[in-house]
This record gives structure tokens, sequence and C-alpha cells, in this order.
């Protein structure tokens, strides 16, 4: 521990100064700052919304294990489902089980909160690495007793831990309100909440990256949502490869392991919500390993660069 | 006795993404800051002050040389807990209060929350925003951010405090309040390095001037140095003959018809006695006779010049 009796002499009033400190301010820094966009008091606001129209505005009347009627704000929402009779052929009207309806509401917000979430986040986030970087800011900031790493770690942890704190005030209020109002308890639904902020960090890792190189942080996200769409595309790698020609379905392999997975991973969160076996979890575990490069490379290039 | 800041063949040269433009910003430079004092970094733009100030800070990695702070490398940690620093054109984020602003600043810079609590309202109240501590800094002028920016500057009690324009934006009142402050803490030892362009300013606070020119420091001195270089009179009379020939005494008349002024730029006191003869003989009236001192902007400005004519 370190005083500043020892750093500045004697004459000084002896003063314990904490080494995680300058931690907690560059974190502080990021909380305040993303507390301040309206961005962030909308997403805010609209997951109030979401439980609160769960856990007030919604009725659910249960008749043995099956939805009898759902009613919203007092009016009739429909509580049955067109099912084909497999003896007649016919479609028939069924009410739906609770169960199933549980894992379709939450199928919905949490899919929502994985896709909208991050492109929110990755907006809302983008002028906060920008502002991070800005001259008369960066400056001041390096100039402080903290070393690089340790400051662009405490910008990175502030940004994740208020998506982590957004996602579980949205995910754990929705599956709360409906888990008291059905009495159907479904802890699984809430692994949504790491996976959201794992490839959350991931698609940020470029943000961050580009922004440091390029110092455009508009490029930044544009590359980000760029590879998003990819990601779609590289969704369909088991129907394309087999058309595709030998060197066309080698360039696309290589960018399928490459790049990060972000649709793929979707329907594992899609699997964890509805309780189904995940067969494989490479989508996830390589646009890990994309967003860890991609942020060595970024701590890299941080740690080089003059402002 | 161990100096405050000292660099040594310090240079940089920033190069673009890929290598194929280079700027040497600096081409080696030597000074030596002893504790306690106020040394002003003068030069024209693109001269090198601000990447010489931000490789003392570790802001800017240097590609040759080596610079210390109390004798520790620059990117010392340690070294950099006795350091100060007001950026040029600074950006605190506007969403925090003024007290926010100093807590977030005061924590980065490892100052423990009982600290923080005793002085930053001491440091608010003595920049004069008191009133203000609790509003965003978005809305402060220029002038307050300037006030609110050697509050944060002076929170963690440096050793050695490094300014980039400390009064650009600021009214006379609130220059001179900075001027005073600066005094303050000159009294309680600390080291000031101030870059500014208002040498007017540099010439009341600093003891002593560096003068960087392309990257290279071309003069150091005290201020009485630079000025006292061309020191000479000036004599104001009345009625002088028109065919009263001043250029034999290494003179010139400034300005005036029925009053004149008569400058001699560095001329020695015998000289001086001789034209002063000259004009009694020719019935002019003397109105007064003053040693002629050159301001610093007039000195800068005959290095710089001096510099570009060597070239």
């Amino acid at each position: 521990m370190t005083t500043t009796d020892q750093l500045n002499g004697a004459q000084k009033a002896s003063v314990p100064a904490p080494t995680y400190l300058p931690l907690t301010g560059s974190l502080l820094l990021t909380f305040r700052e993303l507390w301040a966009m309206k961005i962030t008091q909308g997403i805010v606001l609209v997951s109030t919304l979401a439980w609160i129209l769960l856990s007030f505005a919604m009725n659910l009347d249960v008749v043995e294990g099956s939805l009898a009627a759902v009613r919203i704000f007092g009016f009739d929402a429909g509580a049955d489902e067109l099912v084909k009779d497999p003896q007649t052929g016919e479609f028939v009207r069924q009410a739906i089980s609770v169960d199933k309806f549980i894992v379709g509401i939450s199928s919905f917000v949490f899919g929502a909160a994985y896709f909208l979430g991050t492109l929110l986040g990755l907006f809302a986030t983008m002028p906060l690495i920008g502002g991070f970087l800005e001259q008369g800011r960066i400056d001041l900031l390096l100039s402080k007793p903290l070393s690089r790493n340790r400051l662009l770690s405490g910008h990175l942890l502030g940004v994740l831990l208020t998506v982590l704190a957004l996602s579980t005030y949205l995910i754990l209020g929705v599956w709360m309100a409906l888990s008291i109002k059905t009495g159907i308890w479904i802890p699984k639904m809430l692994t949504s909440i790491p996976l959201i902020v794992v490839m959350f960090a991931v698609m940020y890792s470029v943000i961050f990256t580009l922004s440091i190189l390029t110092r455009s942080t508009g490029l930044a996200l544009i590359i980000a949502y760029g590879l998003i769409f990819i990601s779609a595309i590289l969704a369909a790698h088991e129907q394309l490869t087999p058309v595709l020609s030998p060197s066309a379905a080698f360039v696309y392999n290589s960018f399928y392991h490459l790049l990060p997975n972000f649709i793929e991973v979707v329907a594992i969160q899609a699997k964890l919500v509805t309780g189904e076996a995940v067969t494989s979890w490479y989508p996830f575990f390589s646009s890990v390993a994309f967003g860890s490069v991609v942020y060595g490379l970024g701590y890299f290039w941080f740690n080089r660069k003059d402002f | 006795m161990e100096s405050a800041v000292s660099t040594h063949g310090l240079a940089k040269t920033y190069s673009s993404t890929f290598g194929k433009t280079k700027i040497e910003a600096l081409k080696g430079v030597d000074i030596e800051v002893q504790r306690g004092e106020i040394v002003g970094i003068l030069g024209p733009n693109g001269a090198g002050k601000t990447t010489l100030l931000k490789i003392l800070l570790g802001v800017v990695s240097p590609t040759a040389g080596h610079a210390s702070i109390f004798g520790k490398p620059i990117g010392d940690a340690n070294a950099r807990q006795r350091l100060g620093y007001l950026p040029e054109n600074h950006r605190f984020p506007p969403y925090l209060t003024a007290r926010q602003t100093l807590d977030v600043y005061g924590r980065l810079s490892n100052l423990d929350d009982a600290y923080r609590k005793e002085h930053i309202p001491r440091l608010v109240e003595e920049a004069g925003l008191a009133d203000w501590m609790d509003t965003r800094v978005g809305k402060f002028s220029k002038g307050m951010m300037q006030r609110l920016g050697l509050a944060q500057a002076t929170l963690n009690d440096p050793d050695i405090l490094v300014l980039d324009e400390p009064t650009d934006g600021v009214d006379p009142v609130g220059r001179r309040e900075i001027r005073d402050r600066l005094h303050v803490l000159k009294s309680k030892g600390k080291t000031i390095l101030i870059n500014s362009h208002l040498l007017t300013e540099i010439e009341l606070i600093c003891d002593r001037v560096a003068i960087l020119n392309k990257g290279l420091i071309v003069r150091t001195g005290s201020i009485s140095e630079i000025v006292s270089e061309g020191t000479g009179w000036r004599i104001q009379c009345r009625n002088m003959p028109l065919e009263f020939d001043v250029k034999r005494f290494g003179a010139h008349i400034e300005s005036g018809n029925v009053e004149q002024t008569i400058v001699m730029d560095g001329g020695v006191t015998e000289t001086l006695n001789q034209l002063i003869d000259a004009l009694r003989s020719s019935d002019t009236s003397i109105l007064s006779i003053e040693k002629h001192r050159k301001s610093l902007e007039a000195g800068f400005l005959d290095i710089i010049d001096e510099q570009g004519a060597k070239k």
C-alpha cells in the first residue's frame, strides 16, 4: 500500500491510498457516462414496461396445466393455438400448455434482448469509447498513476457490468413475473443472461479495437454490424458448403471459423430457453476466441499508441 | 541537487499508419528544470512543445533519448503520482458536476475517500466555483472549466504541475486569479512547467523560459536574460529640428510630429550622453528619458527570426 506521505514528501499528511482506487475511478466514469445516455435510460424504461406488463396487465387463467384464457389490460388475448390433428389431418383449436406459453413469451423477450440488446448496446457504447479516446480526455487519463492496461480494463469492465445489469434487469424481471404468475419456475432460462453479455462482449471487441486503431467509432460500428450481417450468411454453412466450389468453400469455411457466429449463437440461446439439448457449442466458443484475439490486439495497440 | 525534470537527447518522430509520412516533432531535447522553478515552454505552432510535455507525462513515447521526473523514469507510475496536469482544451465529461469530476479524477490519482472529502470542497472554493459545486460542468463557461481544470491538476498536491495553455479563454480577472494561484504554488516549492501562447502571461509568471523551434531548444534563460538582449533607451522630446540626424547615434525615431520618441537599441551610456548633448544644443526639449526594455514577445520573435535567418 502506498501513501501520499511516501509519494509527496514528509510535509504532507499520511493518506492511505489503496491501489484499487484508480480502477474504481475508471469504472465510475464509465457507469456515469452510460447512465447519462438517453439510450441506456430508454432500455431501462422498456425493460420496466415489459415486466410491469407481464406482472400487472396480464391475467392468466390456468385450468389443469393449460391456459384457459389470457387477458391483457382486461382484453382477451387468446389462449389457444391451431394444432394439426394427427388422426383427421385437420387443424383444430387447442388450449396452450402453461409451459409452452412461458417458453414462447421467454423466447420472444430473450431473443429480442439478444438481438436488440446487442445492436442497441453497441450503438449506445460507441460514443463512449469515442469520448474516452478524445483529445483532452485521454491524455489527462493517461497522465494518472495507473497503467494503460488498468485504465482500459476499467472502461471495458464498466461497459460489460452495465450490459450485465441491464440484461439481468430485463430477463430476471420477466422470468420472475412469469414464474410468480404461473407457479412454474424454469431456472435454465436465466442462462440467457451470461450468453447475452458474452456475445455482446465479443461484438464490442470490434468497436473497442477498431476505435483505438482508427479513432473512427462510426467505422467501427459499421464493421461490427457488418459482422453480424455476415454471421447470418455464415449460419447457413451446412447448406451452402456442399454447393460451393472447393476454393470458394475453403474461403467460406475460413470465415466461418475465424469470424464471430452471432446468429448461430441465437439458436443455442433458443435451445437453452426451451430446454432442448445444445448439440454444439462450437459457434459460441469460436466467437469467444475471436473476441479474445481482437481484445488482445486492442490492448496491444492501446499500449503502443501516442495520444 | 536532484532535478525535478531532466531530459537528454529526447526525440520523437511521428509516423503515419503505414510509415509513409514521418514528422520529427522533437530532435534531441536536453532540458533541466530545478525544484521550485516556474519554466515557460515557448515556441511557434508545431515547435514540439505539447509533444515534450506529453512525453514527460507518459502520454507519448519518445523515439530516442530519455527523461526523468525526480530521478525516476517517466513511465514509472510513482513518478506520475507526483504530477498534476492540465491539458490544452481538456474535456471533462459534461454530465458530471464539479464535485463528481474532482472525485473521479481523485480516484484515478489514487487519493482515498477521506483525502478527497477533505480537499475537494476546499479546491472548488479556491477555484471560485463553490456556488457551482453541484452543477454539471457541461454548463460551465470556458473560464470556469479552466479553473476547474487547475483544481483537478492540483488535487493530488503534486510536486510538478504541467499546464498546457492554462489561461486560454480566461478573462483578465480570471487570468490574474490563475497567476496568483500559481505564485502561491511556487511559494510552496512546486515546480511548474507552462506551455502558453500568451507571452505576457509567461513574462508575469515564469522564472525561466525554454524556447523550442522545429523540435530543438534554441534558447533557455531567465526572462531578464531574454528581454535584456537589445536593451536601450527611449527619449521623449519636443521641437526637435527636422534635420536632426539620430541615425549617427544608432537610434531611430519611432513616432510623433510635435513630440517625438527616439529609440536607441542597445546603446551604451556614453552614446546616450552624446545624443542628449546634441539634442540640447539643437534647442530640443527633452521630456523624459527611460530605459527601454524589450518585451518577452519581441525577444521571442527576434530569437525565432534569428533561427530562420540561420537556415
